[in-house]
């Protein structure tokens, strides 16, 4: 019999009605029920489930259901608010084709890629996993399995997969969404200050006196913080708001200074205004003389393509990309003095007024300013320099570490910074800042982990493009995705993310709670718990780290990714995957298996079931018989603790509304780099970027240069996508949710109505959205919250049945390996 | 210098004084009526010429600040395609009050000879007093303009949402109210609205 | 009755268990998009707004209401907030609009102000209209108003 997914969700939802309605309701004297004792709730709080902001929820539970939501009034960072979607986070876990059950694509009731999805049992769903796995890491060795993870897993979840990977099958391959997210931020602190994420904090934005935003519409994106915003604009007369982008969107409702400028043109205007304080003579030379060293950074590296690419073929320095060299501060200023207001008005499009007014308020010494940005910087193929540029210009004038003065990475996901920062499940990165390419810092891995030196492999592995690359080559065939919708997120899918994933040589197995458009590209399917049906850790933007309790069950067979990720470990023996001559070096571990020496190593057992509040459910505890997140959290934290990424105790967590490291004797540190204010700062210093062995920050004199694909004659309008406030990413929560579908159903291409005319099309039509690479049809939108200036469109990104990013461009940061989905050249026609 | 251009005026008067001595006064009369015809058709054409819409948006200042707002309003497009353009709104119908309100537009010709809003910051400093101007008169002639095409006596009341309903029948029809007082700000972005009753 | 109504209960837990020993092919498993990856589906007409002005009960009382009305044009920013023209405290007796809540007069600190709150004043950061648009998915979101009736009926 079959059936599509409808029939299922039918008959699932016409058993939940029968259970409500089989029930005679009460006969009572009054209309209400008056008695507290009926109509108490259980309230406990929780990080939302969304964005990078990390407010904090409180959320209400009852007979097992999750019944409402609301903002947490004792949080500091939203203070009782929420957004629209943080009000309705009670109902994205009952959409009715919640996954189930693992599912198998099958034929006559074998494994087949080409067959249909067919429930199976995790027993047998491991099975078919571990014993492709095994084939394949014996066939070509570790670096043909991997997995691609998500700023969206817990703090244990994104750890036990680095453990998994990395010291477990010896793989490198691992890489989390987050690297089309914060990639750019992270190469931009690391080059900087030599260590990640922010120095400031939220508490910046009520002592700013300007704030100004880099390609970031935090209006939709990240709306509590902009009520923070708006709260200071509003309540204080001489704060400025300038608003930077390359279309007008709802941030720019509060613009005191409106700016729109041509798409790649940031890198000119940036460098403008360090040559209008140096021209000024506004520089900080007191600052400048201390705290910082200048370098000239290499250029012409390259735009992330595949080196086949005629524009890799040309540029020459691809191999090189992120050298430096010393320069002094007169080279610089020398450097920087082609950027003149007038040639940069002319190459941006921003009148030049603007241009000085927005240079004036980092220049006046009487201005606190806070510079935020997010994908407008980081998904850009120079994201790392934008980063680079927008730090010479707070530490030109020393406007950085001290309250208002800010220059504020904003995150995308809500773990973006606590799990795929934190802990280092990138390719390249082990937890707290280390990496895999320093043998120092792998020794040092190893030595904590308790597995014997020579597991974790020095070369970094594919990042997230490289991954769909490799698997369309065919080099990587054995593929675990967790929490992400890559198929809907990733660039360029149709060239490379599609045929990767249907590539007959691979395996590609896809853990979520909901089916998505990747779910549908997988041969297996995982059924996962999501939020609060399991414990959870998430890290946000401001280096605050919040955990939550197991609130409810998760429905069916559904499991967490971390059970999925320690379960599968117990598949394996260290003869399987560790190459043998370790293994004769370290006969101990012979015949282990990789749960013994990942999760039963000493550190991860320690803390037994009684640890666990009995108050609350902890299905992974209870099932695999200690208390995992505490086993988990206390080992990762060792890694941190001393070296300036010190989180508090687990227990901690529980109690407080989150807590921002680094946390030195149960103290939290709001303003890093500053005395005073971070212990880690040496008395007598003032300010001190320790992350560098001389402390000093690093200013980089990084020229303007064009974006890989620019219009021309026949693609000839520029696209950028994005998100909108009611969806969160690709839109598998909150498009099941019925008030945020209906708020905005399908995708739209938002388009100026002279470019809408000059086709000869009209709001409503059906149009295609045309690329070198693919299309998709959709609808002109010249009307809403969007409004691009002649020669640019914007799609969003969160439907499932029109996948904008089979028109998008693979084109990434050569340093940060990130994505830019904000420029490439497409023609729009009737359909 | 004063002394030459009385001379000069003298003796034009002396000329315009002077019989006719060449033509008729038939012809004169008659030729005369033509000429006031064709001057006349001439300076209404000129007139109306100076009433369309692509004569407001001429001006740059018109085209990229009002025009740009207009476009993505109902009154610019709409389910029946029936739109305003600026004059409908801006120019009033009936001749004594055109010709009233082209005289105050020697103004505006003054304000775009010396750029007086030629720039987007010159304009929003502006929009107060230019959007005052266009709300005092609209409250002195009871929405006129508006009411060239939306007639109350032809609303039905069934047909509006119930928001809509409520309000016309009551406050629009007992003249407690007009057009102007509740639609600000419906074809053009609202400037700063502090103090102005209602908002 | 009740026997009918039990007998369908059966049927249908009957039914599910089928259920989980079908297959469902490859273009029918993402309900948001039923179609094939590298087909490109039409997309629906634009939907209009919902214009009723009728309110719509809400999930818990800590939700925000969704706009029961078009809110086209309407302006919110540095100048004017055109929600207010009709939600203030001080509009709603000639427009009887609601009153946005007491929630939105309180600053960080839940202190009252006399007039709407600067970090509420982006209404639509929490409120939305809502489109004439035909669910994908229906959500088994459970009211706690049934799950206390139902409690109160078994204790009867």
């Amino acid at each position: 019999m079959k059936m599509n997914r409808r029939d299922f969700m039918k008959a699932n939802a016409a058993m939940a009605a029968a259970s409500v309605a089989g029930l005679a309701l009460p006969t009572s004297a009054t209309n209400l029920i008056t008695s507290s004792e009926q109509t108490k709730l259980e309230w406990n709080k929780a990080p939302c489930r969304f964005c990078g902001t990390g407010c904090s929820v409180i959320v209400a539970t009852r007979d097992g259901k999750v019944v409402a939501t609301h903002g947490d009034a004792k949080s500091e960072v939203n203070r009782g608010l929420n957004c629209i979607k943080g009000y309705f986070l009670s109902k994205i876990m009952y959409g009715r084709d919640r996954l189930q059950t693992p599912m198998l694509r099958m034929t006559d009731g074998k494994y087949d890629k080409h067959g249909e999805f067919t429930p199976i049992s995790w027993e047998k769903a491991f099975d078919t996993m571990a014993e492709r796995w095994k084939a394949t890491i014996k066939a070509k060795g570790p670096t043909a399995v991997g997995m691609f993870g998500s700023g969206q897993w817990t703090v244990f979840e994104g750890y036990a997969a680095v453990k998994l990977m990395k010291a477990g099958f010896g793989s490198n391959n691992i890489d989390p969404n987050a690297r089309h997210c914060m990639a750019s931020a992270v190469g931009g602190f690391m080059r900087t200050f030599g260590i990640d994420e922010p120095m400031g904090c939220y508490d910046d934005m009520e002592a700013a006196d300007a704030f100004v935003l880099w390609g970031s519409n935090m209006a939709e994106m990240h709306p509590i913080l902009w009520t923070r915003v708006t709260d200071r604009r509003l309540s204080a007369q001489h704060v400025k708001v300038a608003v930077l982008s390359t279309f007008e969107h709802r941030s720019f409702d509060l613009a005191d200074l409106p700016i729109v400028f041509t798409p790649q043109t940031d890198l000119a205007i940036l460098n403008f205004i360090a040559n209008y304080i140096i021209q000024n003579d506004k520089v900080n030379k007191d600052f400048i003389s201390k705290h910082v060293n200048f370098r000239k950074g290499t250029t012409d590296i390259g735009y992330g393509l595949r080196p086949t690419h005629p524009l890799e073929m040309k540029a020459k320095n691809v191999a090189t990309a992120g050298d430096s060299t010393p320069i002094d501060f007169d080279e610089f200023a020398k450097f920087v003095a082609d950027y003149d207001v007038e040639s940069v008005s002319k190459l941006s499009g921003v009148p030049e007024h603007k241009l000085i007014e927005l240079a004036e308020l980092y220049a006046d010494p009487n201005r606190k300013v806070t510079s935020f940005w997010t994908m407008g910087f980081n998904q850009h193929t120079r994201g790392v320099w934008c980063n680079n540029l927008i730090y010479n210009i707070h530490l030109l004038v020393g406007k950085i570490s001290t309250p208002g003065n800010s220059p504020f990475s904003l995150t995308g996901q809500p773990s973006a910074c606590g799990t795929a920062r934190e802990v280092g499940t990138f390719s390249h990165r082990l937890p707290a800042d280390m990496v895999v390419t320093n043998p120092e810092h792998r020794k040092h891995a190893e030595h904590i982990w308790h597995i014997p030196s020579g597991i974790i492999p020095a070369k970094p592995g594919y990042h997230a493009v490289e991954q769909n690359r490799r698997l369309k080559d065919g080099d990587l065939n054995c593929y675990w995705v967790q929490v992400n919708n890559n198929m809907q997120a990733g660039p360029n899918i149709n060239e490379e993310g599609l045929p990767g994933y249907r590539n007959p040589e691979n395996f590609i197995v896809v853990s979520d709670a909901y089916p998505t458009v990747t779910t549908q590209a997988a041969d297996l399917i995982l059924p996962t718990a999501m939020w609060v049906e399991k414990e959870g850790a998430y890290g946000n933007a401001e280096r605050r780290t919040q955990f939550w309790h197991q609130m409810v069950k998760a429905p069916g067979e559904s499991k967490s990714d971390l059970w999925q990720l320690m379960e599968f470990s117990k598949r394996f023996t260290t003869d399987e995957v560790w190459p043998a001559d370790v293994l004769a070096a370290n006969p101990q571990f012979k015949g282990k298996t990789l749960f013994e020496v990942l999760y039963q190593n000493g550190n991860v057992e320690k803390f037994p079931l009684s640890d666990a509040d009995p108050k609350y459910l902890n299905d992974e505890a209870k099932h695999f018989g200690f208390y995992v997140q505490k086993g988990l959290f206390e080992e990762y934290a060792t890694f941190g603790r001393g070296h300036g990424h010190d989180l508090a105790d687990f227990d901690v967590y529980h109690k407080e509304h989150g807590l921002r490291w680094p946390v030195v004797n149960g103290k939290e540190t709001k303003w890093r780099f500053r005395e005073g204010s971070d212990p880690y700062v040496k008395p007598g210093k003032g300010f001190e970027f320790y992350g560098k062995p001389d402390g000093r920050a690093v200013i980089f004199a990084l020229p303007y240069e064009p974006a890989a694909e620019e219009p021309d004659e026949e693609y000839d309008i520029w696209l950028s996508t994005g998100r909108v406030l009611e969806h969160w990413h690709s839109g598998s929560m909150t498009q099941r949710v019925p008030e945020l579908y209906k708020a905005f159903p399908d995708a739209v291409c938002f388009m100026h109505p002279e470019d809408a005319k000059k086709r000869g099309l009209r709001r409503g039509d059906e149009i295609r959205v045309i690329s070198r690479r693919g299309e998709i049809k959709t609808r002109v939108e010249t009307r809403g919250r969007n409004k691009p200036p002649v020669g640019l469109v914007f799609v969003p990104w969160f439907d499932a049945s029109q996948l904008i990013n089979k028109v998008t461009l693979d084109a990434t940061d050569p340093l940060s390996k990130q994505t830019d989905f904000k420029k490439c050249a497409i023609k729009i026609v009737k359909a | 210098m004063l002394a030459k251009l009385l001379e000069q005026l003298k003796l034009v008067w002396k000329i315009l004084r002077r019989p006719s001595v060449h033509y008729s006064l038939g012809f004169l009369t008659i030729g005369g009526f033509i000429a006031g015809i064709i001057f006349w058709g001439g300076f209404n054409t000129a007139l109306e010429l100076t009433n369309r819409e692509e004569f407001c948006i001429g001006c740059h200042e018109m085209e990229n600040n009002v025009y740009q707002e207009l476009q993505t309003t109902i009154h610019f497009t709409n389910r029946s395609g029936v739109r305003a353009t600026c004059p409908d709104c801006h120019v009033p119908h009936n001749w004594t009050d055109k010709i009233a309100r082209k005289m105050q537009a020697s103004k505006e010709v003054w304000g775009k000879v010396f750029g007086t809003i030629n720039t987007r910051e010159k304009f929003e400093a502006k929009r107060r007093h230019l959007a005052e101007n266009e709300w005092n008169r609209l409250k002195a002639n009871d929405s006129l303009e508006c009411r060239n095409c939306h007639n109350f006596d032809y609303m039905d009341f069934t047909r509006q949402s119930k928001r809509a309903s409520q309000m016309h029948s009551t406050s629009l029809a007992s003249g407690e109210k007009t057009c102007i007082d509740c639609h600000k700000g419906i074809a053009h972005q609202l400037p700063d609205m502090a103090g102005v009753e209602g908002f | 009755m009740k026997t009918g109504k039990l007998l369908s209960i059966i049927a249908l837990l009957g039914f599910s268990v089928s259920v989980l020993a079908t297959s469902v092919p490859e273009e029918k498993i993402d309900t948001l998009r039923l179609a094939p990856i590298n087909v490109e589906p039409t997309p629906p007409a634009m939907q209009a707004v919902i214009n009723t002005d009728v309110k719509q009960v809400r999930n818990y009382p800590m939700q925000p209401p969704v706009i029961p009305h078009k809110i086209d044009g309407y302006q919110v920013d540095l100048k004017v907030n055109k929600c207010m023209q009709c939600h203030a405290r001080t509009s709603t007796g000639h427009t009887q609009a609601p009153m946005v809540s007491v929630t939105h007069y309180m600053d960080r600190d839940n202190n009252f102000l006399a007039d709407l709150s600067p970090r509420r004043y982006f209404c639509t950061q929490c409120h939305a209209p809502q489109l004439d648009a035909k669910l994908l998915v229906e959500n088994d979101f459970v009211d706690i108003d049934h799950l206390i009736k139902a409690k109160a009926a078994v204790k009867h």
